[in-house]
C-alpha cells in the first residue's frame, strides 16, 4: 500500500517533468511561427572581411589534412583567408602533416606548442592573427564550400552581430549510433535556430563557429572552463549582451563518436560543462536582464536535465519492481506466467493520461525534427528516427548521471 | 533581447490546453469502460432472469441444454477482467468501480445459486470456489491468491471461481459471508461448500484442496486472464 501510495505520489513527478518539456518545446514552435527561417539567397556580401580560421589540433592525423583542404576550398577571397593550424603538443603525424600543408599553402600557418587544453590553443591563434574576423574548426570537421560566405552574410546584416554559430550535420553517418546522432543533430539545428529567435543561443561549437575579433577585447580570451570553452564564452557573450547569431544556410559537418563509450565521454563533458559553467553564472539563471537566455535557456537547460533523470528513475524502478515482483511471484505461487499474444481489445489499451501526454511529447519532438531537417535540408530515415526515440532515450541518461556525479564531486571532465 | 512575457502566457495556456486534453480523452475513454462493463452486466443479467424465467415457467431444466451451453462462465469471467483492470486504473475506491462490483457480486452469487439449483436437478458436478479477497491492508497475499485462482481457472474451463471483496458494502454480500461463516484472515476459499479455508496456499496446496479438479478437463490454451 505504502509502495502504491509512492509510486502514484512520484508520477506526478512525472507529469511535472512532461510538463516542463511540452512548455519547452510549444516555446519554441510559438517561436518558429513568429519568425521563420528564410531562404538562402545567391546574393553576396558588399565586402569581404579578413578571415582567421583556426584548427586546433591535438593527435588528429587522420582528419588533420581533409579539414584543412576543406577550409582552403572555401568560396572565398584567398587573400583574405588564413587558415592557422595550432598543434597543441600531438605525439602522433599531426605534426608532419600540419608542416607539409604550411609548407604547400601560403595562407596557411603551423605553429606547434605544448600540450594546454583547447582553450589555450584559441587564445594562441587569436593573438597571431589581426584578421577581423576569428573562426575556428575542429580538426575532425569539414565545411561546405559557400559557408564562409553565408557566415561573413550574416555579419555584413548587422553589424552589432558578434559571434555566429552554422549548420552542424553529422559527416558521413553509417552505424546507428552515428545516424541517431544525425537525427539529434536536425533537432538540434531547430532548436538552435530557434534560440536565434529568442537572442540565446547558449553555445558556440568548436566546429566554425565564427568571432569578430574585437569580441574578444569586450569579453576576454577563451578559459578552460571546465573543458566546455565554446559554451562558456557564448554565456560571457549573453552576460555582455552582446548578439550571438544563428546562419542557418552554412553547413559544417562533423564527425561523431562511433562507439558507445566514446560518445558517453562526450556527452558527459558537454553536460558537465554545462552544470558546472551554470554554477559559474548562476547569476544569471532565472534573471529577466538577460533575457530570454537567463529566463529560458538556462532554468529549462536545468530543468530537464533533472527531469530526464528523474523519469529514468522512475522508469527503472517501475521495470525493476516488476521484475521482482514476477520472479518473486512464480517462487512464492508456483504458477508460470504464459506466453500470450497481446489482446487486441480496445478496453485494455494504455490510455492513461501519461500516454497521450507522452504522444503529444514525441508528436511535438517529431515536428521539431521535421523543421529542424527542412532548415538544413537534411533527410533522415526511418532507422535514424527510431534510433533517436528510442536508443537515445537509453543511452543518454548513463552520461546525464555521470555529469551529475562529475560536477557534484567537482571532477574534471575528460577529453576523450 | 528583452523576454517577451507574452510567449511566456501563451506557451503555458497551450501546453495548459494540451494537459487538459489529456486528461480530456483518458477520463472519456474510462468512462467508456465503464459503460462496457455496465451493459455486459446488464446482459449478463438478463441472461439470469431469463435462465430463472424459463425454471419458473416449465418447472424444470432442459439439462442437456445447460450441458451443451455452460451458462455465463464466460461473461462472468471476462467482466472480472476487466473490473480488474478498470479498478487498478482508477482505483478501488472510484464510486463507479464499486457500484460495479456491487452488480458483479450480484450477479456472482446469483449465478452461484443457479448453479447449485442446476447442479441438484441435473444430477451434474460442478466444482465451484468462494474467493474471498480484501482491498484494505490486511491482505498482503491476496494478488498472490488471485493468481494462482486465475492459472487453475485458465487450467480448467468449467472451474467456476466466484471472487468478492469482503469489505464490499453490500447485503447479499454479507448475508453470503455470515451464512459461510467467513470471517478471516484473507485470503479464503470456500471450495464445493466445504468449510472455509484461510490463508495463502500455492498452486500445488491448492490443486490438493480440489480434488474434484481431476474430473474437469483441462487446458492448455487457455487465455491470459486473471481471478479477482
Amino acid at each position: 500500500m505504502l509502495q502504491y501510495v509512492g509510486m502514484e505520489f512520484a508520477s506526478y513527478g512525472v507529469y511535472i517533468c512532461l510538463f516542463l518539456a511540452l512548455y519547452f518545446e510549444v516555446f519554441l514552435l510559438i517561436s518558429f511561427l513568429e519568425k521563420r527561417p528564410a531562404k538562402k539567397t545567391g546574393t553576396l556580401p558588399s565586402r569581404y572581411p579578413s578571415v582567421s580560421m583556426v584548427v586546433p589540433c591535438f593527435n588528429e592525423d587522420k582528419t588533420l589534412a581533409a579539414t584543412i583542404t576543406s577550409l582552403l576550398n572555401l568560396e572565398y577571397p584567398k587573400d583574405k583567408l588564413e587558415v592557422l593550424v595550432i598543434d597543441d603538443g600531438s605525439t602522433d603525424n599531426t605534426r608532419t602533416i600540419g608542416e607539409e600543408m604550411a609548407a604547400r599553402h601560403a595562407n596557411v600557418k603551423y605553429f606547434y606548442k605544448e600540450n594546454g587544453g583547447k582553450y589555450t590553443a584559441l587564445n594562441f591563434a587569436i593573438e597571431r592573427s589581426s584578421s577581423e574576423l576569428v573562426g575556428c574548426l575542429d580538426a575532425d570537421s569539414f565545411v561546405e564550400r559557400d559557408a564562409l560566405l553565408e557566415v561573413v552574410k550574416k555579419f555584413d546584416e548587422d553589424t552589432s552581430t558578434c559571434a555566429i554559430v552554422p549548420v552542424m550535420k553529422v559527416h558521413n553517418p553509417k552505424t546507428l549510433l552515428e545516424v541517431m546522432q544525425a537525427a539529434e543533430y536536425t533537432f538540434g539545428i531547430f532548436v538552435k535556430k530557434m534560440f536565434d529567435n529568442l537572442g540565446a543561443i547558449s553555445v558556440l561549437p568548436g566546429p566554425f563557429s565564427i568571432y569578430r575579433r574585437d569580441v574578444f577585447s569586450i569579453v576576454g580570451p577563451f578559459r578552460h572552463a571546465h573543458n566546455t570553452e565554446d559554451m562558456e564564452i557564448a554565456f560571457r557573450i549573453q552576460k555582455h549582451g552582446l548578439k550571438i547569431v544563428n546562419a542557418h544556410t552554412a553547413f559544417v559537418y562533423t564527425t561523431v563518436p562511433s562507439s558507445v563509450r566514446t560518445l558517453v565521454k562526450q556527452r558527459t563533458r558537454w553536460t558537465q560543462g554545462f552544470l558546472q559553467n551554470l554554477q559559474d553564472y548562476w547569476f544569471m539563471f532565472g534573471n529577466p536582464r538577460f533575457g530570454n537566455f537567463g529566463l529560458l535557456v538556462l532554468p529549462f537547460g536545468l530543468a530537464l536535465f533533472f527531469g530526464a533523470l528523474y523519469m529514468t528513475a522512475f522508469f527503472l524502478y517501475q521495470i525493476f519492481a516488476s521484475l521482482t515482483n514476477a520472479i518473486v511471484s512464480i517462487a512464492v505461487t508456483g504458477v508460470y506466467p504464459r506466453l500470450a499474444w497481446p489482446t487486441l481489445d480496445w478496453f485494455y489499451f494504455d490510455t492513461s493520461v501519461m500516454t497521450f501526454l507522452g504522444g503529444a511529447t514525441l508528436i511535438i519532438t517529431l515536428t521539431a525534427l521535421i523543421l529542424g531537417g527542412r532548415i538544413a535540408k537534411t533527410d533522415f530515415n526511418i532507422p535514424s528516427v527510431f534510433s533517436y526515440f528510442f536508443i537515445y532515450s537509453l543511452i543518454a541518461p548513463v552520461w546525464l548521471a555521470r555529469a551529475f556525479v562529475g560536477a557534484a564531486l567537482a571532477r574534471e571532465s575528460s577529453w576523450r | 533581447m528583452k523576454a517577451d512575457w507574452t510567449k511566456y502566457v501563451l506557451a503555458f495556456l497551450i501546453t495548459t490546453t494540451i494537459f487538459a486534453t489529456a486528461f480530456y480523452i483518458a477520463s472519456n475513454i474510462d468512462q467508456s469502460r465503464i459503460a462496457d462493463i455496465r451493459a455486459t452486466e446488464q446482459n449478463i443479467a438478463i441472461d439470469l432472469l431469463s435462465t430463472e424465467t424459463q425454471f419458473e415457467l416449465l418447472g424444470s431444466l432442459d439439462c442437456e441444454a445447460i450441458k451443451e451451453n455452460p451458462i455465463l462462465s464466460d461473461q462472468l469471467n471476462t467482466i472480472a477482467d476487466r473490473l480488474a483492470y478498470a479498478e487498478n486504473n482508477l482505483g478501488s475506491d472510484n464510486e463507479e468501480v464499486i457500484r460495479l462490483k456491487k452488480q458483479y457480486s450480484l450477479l456472482e452469487i446469483k449465478d452461484y445459486l443457479l448453479m447449485q439449483e442446476i447442479s441438484q436437478k441435473c444430477k451434474t458436478k460442478t466444482v465451484s470456489i468462494l474467493y474471498f479477497y480484501s482491498n484494505a491492508d490486511d491482505c498482503s497475499s491476496c494478488a498472490r491468491s488471485a493468481e494462482v485462482l486465475t492459472y487453475l481457472r485458465e487450467t480448467y474451463p468449467d472451474l467456476r471461481v466466484y471472487s468478492f471483496d469482503y469489505h464490499l458494502d453490500l447485503s447479499a454480500l454479507k448475508t453470503l459471508i455470515s451464512l459461510r461463516k467467513v470471517d478471516g484472515p484473507f485470503p479464503a476459499v470456500i471450495i464445493n461448500n466445504r468449510a472455509p479455508v484461510y490463508g495463502f496456499r500455492n498452486l500445488e496446496e491448492m490443486q490438493a484442496l480440489i480434488p474434484e479438479l481431476k474430473t474437469l478437463a483441462s487446458t492448455t490454451a487457455a487465455t491470459s486472464t486473471k481471478a479477482r
